[in-house]
């Protein structure tokens, strides 16, 4: 998108600050409880606590990043963290494609059904299952395990990613699924060769998404996780604050570690939420 | 669009191979959705009339618990807390996503990294939100009271005392609007630019555009993002009172979803816990049936 620069005048730059200053501050009030965290999780531990508005610490504790790690066993909370990220990102890719792509391909009446169904899904409260879940995971010996967290990835995570996903394949023309199959394609085989390539920018979607809920997720390891080798970063962060409620620096420290990862992959994926933003 | 006759003609070509093919991959999503939601709902519904340990099997009640929990001081706290908090929350946060919505709305440079900006708060985790507002929020050293005591405000106690706790609470759940905000954005983008030129044409003002075009165009909008913000906002007061209040002080920020867990994990009362889920299931569900009566007729009727 090209637009005409105007010729720089000062009406012109009045109106260009009138325009950008309550934006900006607003913008600036969003950011603000991030930069605190920066900020507050860099000041040494065993520093009075501020009586001003601190924005650069003095001197900068670069150190709390690491000493955090004997204070908790945080490599362990973290390599549990990815583990079921990377366990649970692929499999909600693949069940909610497969899915998704299943639904794009059948006959009207079942589609209509199945996309009442899954916006229905959408609408069903997470809460309303937390108790009953922990009675079948523990009949399904679950209970304690990885594989509590991850469970919700059989079933796509979310039913957001299954509609996202067949939104994708329905924009596809039917022609090009039709072609791979008289060239004799079964269905995985044009799931795989043709459908996946053409919705690759679902796929990223889908996997930032998902990795923001599955990392995030803090109710099912309170839940569902008894010993400490299991914890993920949420729980694990939980506990730092139990430990000792009043180290600001290491709480912040926990803070800055969980969001890092997911602020990451938001700025990855951020062209695809605003396309138009460029211009 | 040809998408009805394109989907009749599939199923014919194909034979059934095809069709079984196509539902084996759909196996996991719902073989996933009855494990995980179906039966636990179920189970939910038929828990709430027993009373049940989680150890020893269920034993029976009947409406019993329904009798009992609306007898516990707690439970009605909890509940008339939660009321309270959806009805400040919601409101507040529509109408913080539509201003966000209408003010970046345009394309114009430098309003992408504002738009990204608005939206990060959003997918900050959980835990980690609740801490860092227990940090903004600490009455001697957080930023917050930093502040008001520079301006000369009076400073508050916020989280520490039980007539600030919920409000603060509320306060911290008005900057995680990022989806409304997104929702809405794309719904303005929907608006054809032809609508806003015929109204200037007719001589209209800016906010007579704004009350005779965008709002009865956005109200379907408006209407889903309020009732899917109350599914969400009345669920999500877990995380933060749990980490950063316990639910105190005295009760003040106790939500239903707090109160839940406790009753069934720290107390092992799954059949009261239950009763309490249909509870507050159900007056999600009549506050929804509500505002769909109220908010119906908003906009115009052949854009429905």
């Amino acid at each position: 998108m090209t637009r005409k620069r105007r010729p720089f005048t000062f009406s012109a730059s009045v109106a260009l600050v009138a325009q950008h200053a309550p934006r900006a501050a607003i913008a600036a009030l969003f950011v603000l409880p991030l930069i605190f965290v920066l900020s507050a999780s860099l000041r040494a531990p065993n520093q009075a606590p501020a009586r001003t508005i601190e924005w650069i610490p003095d001197p900068i504790s670069w150190s709390n990043y690491v000493r955090v790690f004997d204070f908790a066993p945080f490599g362990t909370y973290i390599g549990n963290s990815f583990l079921v990220v990377l366990i649970g990102v692929p499999l909600t890719a693949v069940v909610a494609s497969w899915a998704g792509f299943a639904m794009a391909q059948m006959g009207s009446t079942a589609r209509r059904n199945l996309l009442v169904f899954s916006v229905m899904l959408l609408m069903v409260p997470i809460t309303a299952l937390w108790l009953t879940r922990f009675v079948i995971f523990r009949y399904l010996g679950l209970v304690d395990t990885i594989g509590a967290l991850v469970a919700p990835a059989i079933m796509g995570t979310s039913p957001l990613f299954i509609l996202l996903y067949y939104w994708t394949f329905r924009r596809v023309p039917s022609e090009v699924f039709a072609a791979a199959r008289l060239d004799g394609a079964g269905n995985l085989q044009i799931w795989a060769i043709v459908a996946m390539p053409l919705a690759w920018p679902t796929t990223v979607a889908v996997s930032v998404l998902s990795f923001a809920l599955l990392w995030s997720d803090f109710i099912s390891p309170l839940i569902y996780l008894k010993s400490e080798q299991n914890y993920t970063l949420p729980v694990g962060v939980q506990l730092l604050q139990q430990m000792d409620s009043t180290n600001w620096p290491f709480l912040m420290v926990g803070a800055a570690l969980m969001t890092i990862p997911i602020i990451v992959m938001f700025f990855f994926i951020q062209r695809f939420f605003w396309l138009d933003s460029r211009g | 669009m040809s998408g009805a006759s394109r989907s009749r003609a599939a199923p014919l070509r194909a034979g059934d191979k095809h069709r079984y093919g196509l539902w084996l991959m759909l196996t996991p999503f719902l073989v996933g959705t009855v494990v995980l939601v179906a039966v636990p709902a179920v189970l939910t519904f038929a828990l709430a009339f027993t009373e049940y340990d989680a150890l020893s099997p269920p034993t029976w009640r009947g409406v019993q618990n329904f009798f009992d929990i609306f007898h516990e001081r707690v439970f009605q706290i909890a509940l008339q807390n939660s009321a309270i908090f959806v009805a400040l929350a919601v409101p507040l946060r529509v109408l913080g996503a539509l201003s966000l919505a209408l003010l970046l709305q345009h394309r114009r440079r430098g309003y992408g990294v504002y738009r990204v900006a608005v939206f990060l708060p959003t997918v900050v985790p959980d835990i980690a939100y609740a801490l860092i507002w227990l940090w903004i929020f600490n009455p001697v050293f957080g930023p917050l009271n930093i502040v008001l005591g520079a301006l000369g405000v009076p400073q508050i106690a916020w989280l520490v005392d039980p007539d600030t706790a919920l409000y603060a609470i509320v306060i911290m759940s008005l900057f995680q609007i990022g989806e409304g905000f997104i929702l809405l954005l794309a719904a303005l983008r929907s608006i054809p630019p032809d609508y806003y030129a015929a109204g200037s044409l007719d001589g209209a003002g800016r906010w007579q555009l704004f009350r005779h075009v965008t709002l009865p165009l956005l109200a379907p909008w408006l209407v889903l993002l309020t009732v899917r913000d109350i599914i969400v906002t009345a669920q999500n007061t877990f995380t933060a009172p749990y980490l950063m209040t316990g639910g105190g002080p005295y009760y003040a920020t106790l939500f239903m979803p707090l109160l839940i867990y406790e009753e069934a994990f720290d107390r092992f009362r799954f059949g009261l816990g239950s009763a309490m889920m249909i509870v507050m299931f159900l007056s999600i569900g009549l506050l929804l049936y509500l505002v769909f009566v109220t908010m119906r007729g908003w906009g115009y009727e052949d854009d429905a």
